[in-house]
């Protein structure tokens, strides 16, 4: 290895060790108008944030670490949860049932076990109906301090990245179609979901809402043909829960008017 | 790029496990006696899952040297037998895994040590292996078991005996841990 590559190598451990340190991993809800001062002089993206400025008022932000999607979508579904007691405690039965689920599809069970407990930990932290009888407040800066705190973050990125896999190993008949080149569902599954910092693609949050049934919705913020951002809900004809924005290669959160 | 996934269609051709697994009655001890178990934290406590879980069942020809934990939770030598029918039939290595406070997060450092580094095309003559799943692929759902499968596999699979073509380079000029190598897989044909 010659030194220029390590040194090379160096810059890029230390640029990626700088995004970590200067961004949380969620951040405070800004107003989304916020957007405009990014993209300043660029009419393109200038006019579709003017479009999206009619439907939505705030954005959060997360990490640009390969896991946003992931905890964009862990955020933006528990704070609807938090405010939903019926959705919460469907979507704690069908959490709690994930686990047996995975192991027969070959997970190794230990290692399931470590991640899933943590994630029920951070569900029943966040029970909208707990006899500590929490304000919505309180949940939500409970929330904001679980999904801040990387121990909990992490851990809840890990599971979500297999119940992506599992879903996509169940389904493999259906999900080839969307892969391309000669990788099997397996190998994709190994190479592109389950490793921490692996960008998402369409195919990790379609299989993702499938498998936990929650409408999702994406507004790309792109250089593409229209003058007005692109939605697309996933998946189909099912009610969004989660708002989330694209801009080339990172996911935020949105918020609704 | 070297894909080791489809372990289970591997035929792993039987051997005899080295040593009766034992129990660990005893949490481990560090050197100063106290036990190991006492205010760990998350990732020794996963360690100790692990740990616990390849004593009980270990996959064939894969034995921990539980002496060498028991001195140091973040530093294990794993032994690992060639098997029956492939190039490395009778012979012996030992692997050493360390592993950081970001385990499961960081991949462990895998090398092979001893006398005995198996002549592979995806392992360098000072141990150093060249296999994804230790840096790139790595996953916090996979293990130290899955780690030594995806090896076994390796050395299972290899059709001819031989170092790396860059090897000699390599082993000057390489940093003392692998995981600092960006490493170019090579095809998994070998």
């Amino acid at each position: 290895m010659d030194s220029k590559y390590e040194e090379f190598l160096k810059q890029q451990q230390n640029i990626a060790r700088e995004v970590c340190d200067s961004t949380p991993l969620v951040s405070e809800r800004q107003a989304l108008i916020c957007l405009k001062t990014e993209y300043m002089g660029d009419e393109v993206f200038i006019a579709k944030i003017e479009g999206l400025l009619k439907k939505y008022k705030y954005i959060r932000r997360t990490r640009p670490d390969g896991n946003c999607f992931f905890r964009a979508f862990a955020y933006s579904y528990l704070e609807y949860l938090i405010t939903n007691q019926a959705a919460y405690h469907e979507f704690r039965k069908l959490a709690e049932s994930s686990k047996d689920r995975l192991a027969e599809l070959g997970f190794q069970r230990f290692t399931l076990e470590d991640f899933h407990e943590t994630f029920m930990d951070v569900i029943t932290r966040l029970n909208p109906t707990s006899p500590g009888e929490k304000e919505p407040g309180q949940l939500q800066s409970e929330l904001h301090r679980i999904m801040n705190e990387q121990g909990y973050s992490d851990y809840v990125v890990v599971y979500l990245r297999l119940i992506v896999s599992g879903k996509l190993q169940e389904d493999a008949e259906f999900y080839q179609n969307f892969i391309e080149g000669n990788y099997t569902i397996e190998e994709f599954c190994h190479q592109e979901v389950e490793p921490m910092y692996k960008e998402s693609d369409h195919i990790h949050i379609i299989a993702l809402c499938k498998a936990l049934r929650v409408g999702v919705r994406v507004e790309y913020l792109d250089r593409g043909g229209s003058s007005t951002a692109n939605t697309h809900d996933f998946p189909e004809g099912l009610d969004p829960m989660v708002y989330l924005i694209y801009k080339p290669g990172h996911y935020d959160i949105l918020y609704p008017k | 790029m070297l894909k080791l996934f489809k372990k289970t269609k591997d035929k792993i051709p039987k051997s005899e496990i080295i040593i009766e697994p034992k129990e660990l009655k005893t949490p481990p001890l560090s050197k100063c006696g106290k036990p190991l178990l006492l205010d760990n934290t998350r990732w020794e406590r996963r360690l100790h899952k692990e740990l616990m879980s390849l004593i009980k069942e270990p996959p064939p020809g894969v034995t921990v040297d539980t002496e060498s934990v028991q001195q140091n939770l973040s530093e294990w030598k794993i032994n690992i037998k060639g098997f029956e029918g492939t190039l490395y039939e009778g012979e012996d290595f030992q692997l050493l895994f360390k592993f950081n406070n970001k385990y499961p997060f960081d991949s462990p450092e895998v090398t092979f040590i001893g006398n005995n580094i198996p002549v592979h095309p995806h392992v360098y003559s000072n141990g150093h292996i060249c296999l994804s799943i230790l840096t790139e692929d790595w996953s916090p759902a996979l293990s130290v078991q899955s780690v030594c499968l995806s090896i076994a596999s390796m050395l299972s699979s290899c059709r001819e005996k031989k170092r790396p073509p860059d090897n000699t380079l390599y082993v000057k000029t390489c940093n003392k841990n692998p995981k600092k190598t960006k490493w170019w897989y090579h095809d998994d044909s070998v």
